[in-house]
């Protein structure tokens, strides 16, 4: 059988089970498509091929497992969760030889699924960003249009997904590193509740926000990867013990009285006309099914951007602190003494964008500032999670775009601030600690870029929101 | 606040950077004077938190709603010092070697 690159992860899962195609079949045909677009599309940082063709063959020794919902898939991983013995760079100089001695949760779990996998993929620098622009190792490019981010900051995996290198895989999302590139890229992808999946493993950028999640080309094929990695960790006291529902048993929920709540602040934010279209389109298409559109307000969102700004970078500086030179990672040539040891060896190894978040954040959490910054943003915080319960209290699900411009240019410079206002469609969520499933609705009016759509559900209602899911994808069809 | 090139100064020796690693000093002054202004903007940008009524409001840390309660105080056997010591950009013995301090 040719071309098995280009099932979707449930139909390869269900092959693979009923032997109609082996694992390293299935494996070899995924490195070759590597292979073949890597040099166009650059989603990889390191390429497992040795490692996932030797788990394909000793997969294929034993036979389908079906305790093993996984079994011989091959997927992606942003090369931010640690892989034992597999270098993991964050995208970063100061990890560029660091190879982990433990494998991250999702790891192991991935694993324990019989999952192999095949790439570790590229990102924006310990995740700071949203266009894979600030890797230390050179952008990733759209796969829809070679000129164009694919998104970020897990715009590796994403590109890699819509590249048909891989069916599904795993990113992480701080305020929209999942969803954004998502929608970029025409795939699904979920953010799920904070605590749903464990951060073991996973460098950190801003740990009360951050959250893994899949990324596919279907919504089922999300929830297939959900429920795999999903449960309760030892060694993260943030994974919840909240049950882990049978995300991929779950039915088409109706549209016909299916609550949308419209926040205004988004819908009414400046749209680029190339997806206000679609975007208005995919309303008028919802409503027409009998969804209730209801125009709502977040009082509070106005102040969001601010607010995630200062706690993600206040955070991030502290985790970035680990990064001294001292235990692992880059350390300068010939220092001096200590303090030029540190000083030298961070300042050499980190790029712009990690250096402008951590003055930020030294800045907010320093004396005399920090009660006017870091603890306003917190008290903040509450205010705006507040507001996204509160709206969620007489409505199934938010409905928002995902961002306000299709996927730019290279060519295309954001100045820092402009950067950061374009997650205001994301980054509330991350501050509520919210479920988002992102997928796509249409094309760019113009330029035929992906359009994506954000469902924002409620607290651990990952299965509302893939039930909810694989009606919008009846409605509007999978690009990928 | 106004941001200007002393607290960014400040700011990264704080955080243990200098902005002038590896620049010569013209190209560090002009980056320097760069970054202050997207700081400033920034920062600028950030001050609307003033106008939020957080009267009365907890801050908000995690968002976690409950949290699984501390794990059993037992010993786990989980990486050997070798395999973290080879990670080590110097070490002597089992030990992590930097510049010496006294």
């Amino acid at each position: 059988m040719s071309e098995l690159y280009k099932l979707t992860l449930t139909e390869a899962a269900a092959k693979l089970q009923a032997r109609e195609i082996s694992a390293s079949d299935m494996v070899g045909d995924c490195l070759a498509r590597i292979e073949a677009t890597e040099p166009d599309i650059h989603a990889c940082l390191t390429v497992m091929g040795e490692e996932a063709r030797a788990e394909a063959k000793a997969l294929d020794e034993k036979g389908p497992d079906p305790a093993k919902p996984l079994w011989g898939v091959p997927v992606a991983l942003k090369d931010l969760f640690c892989t034992k013995g597999v270098k993991t760079t964050a995208a970063s100089k100061m990890l560029e030889n660091f190879t982990p001695t433990y494998d991250a949760q999702v790891v192991t779990k991935l694993r324990e699924a019989g999952a192999v996998i095949v790439a570790k993929t590229n990102l924006d620098e310990f995740a700071m960003g949203a266009s894979t622009g600030f890797s230390a190792f050179g952008p990733s490019r759209n796969p829809w249009n070679t000129d164009k981010v694919p998104g970020g900051s897990s715009g590796g995996a994403a590109a890699s997904v819509a590249a048909y290198q891989t069916p599904g895989g795993f990113g992480t999302d701080t305020g929209g590193s999942i969803r954004q590139p998502a929608s970029l890229c025409g795939c699904v992808g979920l953010k799920p509740t904070y605590g749903r999946i464990s951060r073991y493993g996973v460098m950190a950028f801003a740990s009360s926000l951050d959250q893994p999640g899949p990324m596919a080309r279907r919504v089922i094929d999300c929830a297939r990867l959900l429920k795999a990695v999903a449960g309760p960790d030892a060694r993260d006291n943030t994974a919840s013990l909240h049950p882990v529902d049978d995300y991929d048993a779950v039915l088409p929920m109706k549209v016909k009285g299916m609550r949308l709540g419209l926040p205004k602040e988004l819908w009414e934010a400046n749209i680029d006309p190339e997806l206000d279209g679609p975007l208005k389109a995919a309303l008028a298409k919802l409503e027409e099914a009998g969804a209730e559109l209801r125009p709502i307000t977040i009082p509070n969102l106005k102040y969001s951007v601010a607010t995630y700004y200062i706690l993600a970078c206040a955070e991030g500086s502290t985790n970035m602190a680990r990064f001294d030179g001292v235990r692992y990672g880059h350390r300068t040539k010939d220092p001096r003494d200590l303090t030029e040891l540190y000083v030298a060896s961070r300042s050499e190894a980190l790029g712009p964008e990690v250096r402008r978040r951590i003055l930020l954040g030294t800045f907010a959490l320093s004396s005399g500032y920090y009660d006017a910054y870091y603890k306003k943003a917190a008290r903040v915080r509450r205010l705006i999670r507040d507001d996204y319960f509160k709206a969620l209290e007489d409505c199934d699900f938010l409905l928002t775009p995902i961002t306000s411009v299709p996927a730019w240019d290279f060519s295309k410079e954001h100045d820092p601030l402009t950067a950061y206002q374009l997650d205001l469609m994301t980054l509330p969520v991350n501050l509520a600690g919210l479920p988002g499933l992102s997928l796509p609705v249409g094309r760019g009016v113009k330029e035929g870029m992906p359009v994506g759509i954000q469902l924002v559900g409620r607290h651990f209602g990952e299965s509302a929101l893939f039930s909810a899911g694989l009606s919008f994808e009846e409605m509007f069809p999978p690009l990928l | 606040m106004p941001i200007d090139l002393k607290i960014v100064q400040s700011t990264a020796s704080l955080a243990r950077l200098n902005l002038a690693q590896g620049l010569e000093p013209e190209q560090a002054q002009a980056d320097l004077e760069k970054l202050t202004h997207e700081l400033a903007t920034i920062v600028g940008y950030i001050d609307i938190l003033g106008e939020a009524d957080t009267q009365g409001v907890e801050p908000l840390y995690s968002p976690m709603l409950e949290a699984p309660g501390a794990r059993e105080d037992v010993v786990i056997n989980s990486n050997t010092t070798e395999e973290i010591l080879e990670q080590a950009p110097d070490r002597i013995g089992s030990f992590f070697a930097v510049p010496k301090i006294l």
